[in-house]
């Protein structure tokens, strides 16, 4: 087992790397320009600009900026000390090569992120603001589409065929298909402005002192959570349709029922046990699927999480915090996956890991 | 008896003390009136009630106001987004007032008065006296000169450089005595001398630790109406009452900036009593005016949307001067350095429709580049163009472009500009997601290919369309000036100096060497009297009218909505904060 977890971990080191180079490549080629985002108000001059897009280092070939962003260390032409040794940046001068090397400390093989162009701040510190924010949305979400989803789905399998099942299909199409973003603000409407029953955003109702009230903070939850996680429920319903039909038309389901064995015991303890094996192998992706996915949602809950976080950077071209977040949501979705396979030799002991 | 006369007097007094202490005054004169005879005691309750005060306000409160975006750095001289200023403008003094009706330079922040020399270029800034940061130390010269010496430092990564443009020297006379000697006269120059002060107090002399300070993030001292409390990313910053605030410590008890990024949310928060003020979209116009718990405050922006037409060609674009400023005659655009289509296409629009359709009747018709919110320099008499389609096909016929095939589309049939047989195709371009530009854009495609244009509308991500514009690689974009402020000098979009490609905001690569010389004399007039500058800036806008570079669409109103919870609210089209400090909550 340990061995199986150091290989995966020894073969996600190639995987990241070619992560950061593809993904380095695709955000510094894309269209727009940081500096001219920041910069687009005709009171700022082109100097001004080239000033800071020098000291940014955005002047610099792409490669050398790779190169400076995974070790730290960059590289100038001829004697530049002096414009870039600042604090937390050291810079040489080497005659021999009449270049300027400098060293910030950093680099993502040092384990930093780099820093944020359009707030100045380490984009491990803005991830880490922003982390709590949205695993708290997407564990809620995750386990109302399981505590849903799951008997749903059994439920449907067991009466195939009947109005409910036909309801719950009808549930998952339309689950599918409504649009968060105009659900959210139905629900904002309903029960924010008409009702009065909950409040219409964000994670607290703010106030000057924003004291911790747990009751608050449920009652904060509960909209986005219904919203996020009407997907989940949808495909989980559908998912465990499929699996537990598969199961009780098995041998030995058959022979529990002949054996006399209660329905309702064969279908929850006999049936879905075995049914909800090939979830865990879903349970990953969706963990990772519900983390990223909740971009629309966070924003249409004015919810601080990642997801917005990373949309508004990728629109601001704030270069390091995209490539942060990718590098650390790539990380997730490799332990994530290593997670589901792990899980699923537990659940079932006919699977090894080898 | 004399213990029936005590009785008495004693339940008068009583009665009287508690009439004296209730709230309502008027029965409470007539009562206590009767009483000051009897005793000295009750005198005391004559005065307070005979000479009736003014109710004194009420005190506490919270003013929670909506933003689609969150702040992201709280220095005055690093921010570059409205958002951040939003929230920082409460904590740094500046040199410079603004009249929050007509948004002229008043002395009514830092600068108490000014001194100007004979030839214009030394001005000498008289401080306030007894401005105090909230840590006691006294807001002086020191942090002027700190903040704008920080900005020319090479260890500052800003966007504010050019704040510094044309300024020789900033020099301490005394603690509460500042000059600026100017290299040239520039008219509009104290515009730029407007940013927060820093507190030269709390950083290194060196200015190592401008951008890395952890005030850049908290910025505990204050010498604004509030004090920073805290600042959650993405989700909230609050700040606290000033009680040392040198025009008097607001009412309130604080004030929050709550970010909600989607607009439909912002107007249920609003009606809810989670918000207190929002940007009103045109469409949220009618829900507010119908909600007896909100008012609207409407007001001309400074700012238009356009359509600005590449005079140049966009395969190749280039410098408008080069390095001695003479003029480079620009490879011109095949379509659209026809003045006749520019004519053409100015009269096709049906601006009426586009305001009360697209703009949801949130606009006004303008004729050329002055708003007529700077009224000293906008000339009325210019009129807008018509929507005439008929004079429109007229214009294209006489110019050569007919449609010879009957595709509908017209072609160069000895037309000036381009090869013969051209069709009238131009690409129309804007930023994706502005649902409004993008709603104009299908409708003014659609009218312009009414009358045998051929437009291909696309609706791009801003940051690429940035760069299209910039580069000067487009044919037509519908986009907007934004916060134009209250000096008329737009050169930065006319004169052939600034367009450079890449980079020049002139990137319709307009030229004209009497715009240059019109643009060049407006804010260079000895003495800057608007009397004295207004005829060159008639002129330009007469020209600039004739001429076409833009198309101009629409002067943008601007609608705010907010809660009746405080009295005193008095918003300008320039602050709608301006007299925060005097807010009460409504009784």
């Amino acid at each position: 087992m340990a061995r199986y977890v150091i290989r995966r971990l020894l073969q996600a080191i190639p995987t990241l790397l070619g992560v950061s180079i593809i993904s380095f490549v695709l955000v510094y080629n894309s269209p727009g320009d940081p500096i001219l985002i920041r910069t687009f108000d005709p009171n700022i001059t082109q100097e001004t600009r080239e000033i800071l897009r020098r000291q940014l280092g955005l002047d610099q070939h792409w490669a050398l900026q790779y190169i400076g962003w995974m070790t730290g260390v960059t590289l100038r032409s001829g004697d530049a000390v002096e414009e870039f040794t600042r604090n937390e940046i050291r810079c040489n001068y080497l005659a021999v090569l009449n270049a300027t090397f400098c060293n910030s400390g950093g680099g993502i093989l040092r384990g930093n992120l780099g820093t944020s162009i359009a707030t100045n701040q380490a984009v491990w510190e803005r991830l880490v603001e922003r982390m709590w924010a949205t695993f708290q949305l997407g564990v809620a979400a995750l386990l109302v589409s399981l505590l849903v989803g799951v008997p749903l789905g059994v439920l449907s399998a067991v009466r195939q065929g009947s109005p409910f099942d036909a309801s719950v299909r009808v549930l998952a199409v339309v689950g599918n298909a409504l649009p968060s973003f105009w659900f959210g603000l139905m629900l904002i409407f309903l029960f924010g402005v008409v009702l009065g029953w909950l409040p219409t955003g964000g994670m607290r109702t703010v106030s000057l002192t924003n004291e911790f009230d747990p009751v608050d903070r449920l009652r904060h939850l509960i909209l986005p959570t219904i919203v996020l996680a009407l997907g989940g429920i949808a495909g989980i319903s559908r998912f465990m349709r499929t699996e537990t039909l598969e199961v009780i038309r098995t041998d030995y389901i058959r022979m529990a029922k002949a054996k006399g064995v209660a329905a309702r015991r064969v279908w929850f303890v006999h049936a879905l046990r075995n049914a909800l094996i090939p979830l865990m192998t879903i349970l990953g992706p969706a963990i990772l699927g519900v983390l990223t996915g909740a971009v629309i949602v966070e924003t249409i809950f004015s919810w601080p999480g990642m997801g917005r976080m990373t949309f508004s950077a990728a629109v601001q071209r704030d270069y390091p915090t995209v490539l942060g977040a990718v590098m650390f949501f790539s990380i997730l979705t490799i332990l994530g996956n290593l997670l589901s396979d792990i899980l699923y030799g537990v659940v079932d002991p006919r699977v090894r890991l080898s | 008896m004399k213990n029936k006369k005590l009785s008495l007097l004693a339940a008068l007094l009583i009665a009287a003390m508690v009439l004296a202490a209730c709230p309502q005054p008027t029965p409470v004169v007539e009562t206590v009136r009767e009483t000051v005879i009897v005793t000295q005691v009750v005198t005391e309750t004559e005065e307070v009630v005979v000479t009736p005060t003014p109710v004194p306000p009420v005190q506490g409160g919270v003013w929670v106001e909506g933003s689609s975006a969150d702040a992201t750095i709280l220095n005055p001289i690093l921010a570059s987004d409205s958002a951040s200023f939003d929230v920082l403008g409460w904590f740094f003094p500046s040199l410079l007032g603004q009249d929050p009706f007509s948004g002229a330079i008043v002395p009514t922040e830092m600068a108490s008065s000014w001194d100007v020399s004979e030839d214009g270029l030394i001005w000498t800034f008289h401080l306030q006296d007894g401005v105090m940061w909230s840590d006691g130390e006294q807001v002086n010269a020191d942090d002027f000169k700190f903040t704008y010496d920080a900005i020319g430092s090479d260890l500052v990564e800003t966007p504010r450089k050019a704040n510094l443009d044309n300024i020789e020297s900033i020099e301490v006379l005394d603690p509460l005595t500042i000059r600026v000697t100017y290299g040239e006269v520039k008219c509009d120059a104290l515009n730029n001398l407007g940013l927060g002060w820093l507190p030269s107090h709390l950083y290194a002399e060196d200015y190592s630790d401008v951008m890395d300070s952890p005030l850049n993030q908290e910025p505990t001292v204050s010498a604004g109406p509030f004090i920073f409390n805290e600042w959650i990313r993405d989700d909230n910053s609050t700040v606290l009452r000033n009680d040392t605030y040198w025009k008097g410590a607001p009412n309130m008890d604080g004030w929050i900036y709550k970010i909600v990024p989607d607009p439909g949310a912002r107007l249920a928060q609003l009606q809810t009593g989670e918000l207190d003020l929002i940007g009103v979209q045109p469409e949220q116009l009618t829900t507010v005016q119908l909600d007896a718990n909100l008012n609207l405050h409407k007001f001309k922006d400074d700012g238009y949307s356009y359509i600005g037409l590449n005079q140049a060609n966009p395969a190749n674009p280039q410098a408008g001067q080069d390095e001695d400023g003479n003029l480079v005659e620009q490879d011109p655009h095949p379509i659209l350095s026809d003045l006749a289509v520019r004519q053409a296409i100015a009269h096709a629009l049906d601006y009426d429709a586009i305001i009360s359709k697209v703009y949801l009747g949130q606009g006004y018709q303008i004729a050329s580049n002055v708003l007529p919110a700077v009224g000293w320099a906008h000339d009325p008499s210019l009129q807008p163009y018509a929507f005439d389609t008929d004079m429109a096909s007229q214009i294209l016929d006489d110019a050569g472009w007919t449609d010879s095939d009957g595709d509908g589309v017209r072609e160069c049939n000895g037309c000036a500009t381009a090869e013969a047989g051209a069709t009238l195709t131009i690409r129309l371009q804007t930023n994706a997601g502005n649902t409004t530009r993008e709603d104009l854009g299908a409708l003014v495609q659609d009218q312009l290919n009414g009358i045998g244009f051929d437009i291909q509308f696309e609706a791009i991500e801003f940051g690429t369309l940035v760069g299209e514009l910039l580069g000067q690689t487009f044919d037509m974009v519908i986009i907007g000036w934004t916060g134009l402020g209250t000096d008329p000098n737009d050169d930065s979009f006319w004169h052939s100096k600034f367009d450079t490609p890449g980079s020049g905001f002139n990137f319709v690569s307009y030229q004209n060497a009497r715009i240059d010389e019109l643009l060049e004399q407006a804010v260079s007039v000895p003495g800057c009297a608007t009397d004295d500058r207004a005829p060159f800036y008639h002129d330009i806008q007469k020209i600039i009218h004739d001429d076409i570079p833009y198309v101009f669409v629409t002067g943008s109103v601007g609608n705010t909505g907010y809660s009746k919870k405080f009295d005193g609210t008095n918003p300008g089209p320039w602050s709608f904060y301006h007299n925060i400090e005097t807010w009460s909550l409504a009784q």
